[in-house]
């Protein structure tokens, strides 16, 4: 197998929960994101970043991973954005309706901001 | 590089039943196309669609079986870039009909995998199985040279 290349990390700014994720998107990564989402929901999140970076790798695996915490997310009344995504996963996410439970922002700061007007 | 000399290259890669693999064939390929003058766009719907057909021979044709190999050829004609991408065929590919859309997904009516064939479908310009002599799969994916720009979508 190789080596799985995800660091996943949390913070919380202006209110929102931001879980970074550093690297390769894939079935390697379940556990990594959904202990992240478990702990800032157990912290009692009411907004979640997915916030991408360095993400040279998303696949559809990856995706079921994203489709499971869109589910939580609903079943939890939160709501989700992702920002940092590359152009061009940026049309993945659309291709498989993922946008449709996630705003897509730019970077952090659009997010944080559009957040913000919700609160 | 010329018409007529890029249409004799091709490229042949072995890569075992073991996900991760997929991402060597992609990076190869990738530079391949990028040699080619594929547009930037058209090569990160290459390297998705191509990481997916490899996830498929992985572990639907070749039931993670890591002794099995999986063969990704890749070659060059006069309007388009070909790859096949073939597997040992533990598993016939089997249709399973429409995937689940994500709002049956989050509704909790099935899998939350079975996205690769969609995304593949609406990245490239040509997809799909194709007959072959001997046991396995052969998932062939094409895509235009003079293409400019993304897939729609």
């Amino acid at each position: 197998m190789l080596e799985d290349e995800l660091t996943v990390s949390t913070r919380e700014r202006d209110g929102v929960a931001i879980i970074d994720l550093f690297g390769d998107i894939t079935t390697f990564a379940e556990e990594k994101i959904n202990n992240a989402y478990r702990e800032v929901t157990n912290q009692g999140a009411r907004f979640v970043l997915l916030n991408f970076r360095q993400n040279d790798y998303i696949n559809s695996a990856g995706i079921a991973i994203l489709i499971g915490i869109v589910t939580e997310v609903s079943r939890n009344e939160q709501k989700l954005a992702v920002s940092g995504l590359s152009q061009h996963f940026q049309k993945i996410f659309r291709m498989v309706g993922l946008a449709q439970y996630a705003e897509i922002y730019q970077d952090e700061d659009e997010a944080i901001s559009r957040f913000k007007r919700l609160t | 590089m010329s018409t007529s000399a890029s249409a004799q290259m091709s490229i042949e890669l072995s890569l075992p039943s073991e996900l991760g693999y997929e991402v060597i064939a992609r990076d190869a390929i990738a530079a391949f196309a990028r040699r080619l003058g594929l547009a930037p766009e058209r090569i990160e719907d290459l390297k998705t669609a191509l990481c997916e057909a490899c996830i498929n021979a992985i572990e639907h044709g070749n039931l993670l079986k890591p002794e099995l190999r999986v063969q990704v050829h890749c070659r060059v004609e006069a309007e388009r870039l070909v790859i096949e991408v073939l597997d040992q065929g533990v598993s016939p590919f089997a249709p399973r009909g429409e995937p689940l859309s994500i709002i049956e997904k989050v509704s909790g009516l099935g899998s939350l995998r079975g996205m690769g064939l969609l995304l593949i479908s609406q990245l490239c310009d040509e997809a799909g199985f194709v007959s072959r002599s001997g046991a396995g799969n052969c998932f062939r994916l094409a895509f235009q040279r003079q293409a400019i720009g993304g897939a729609h979508c």
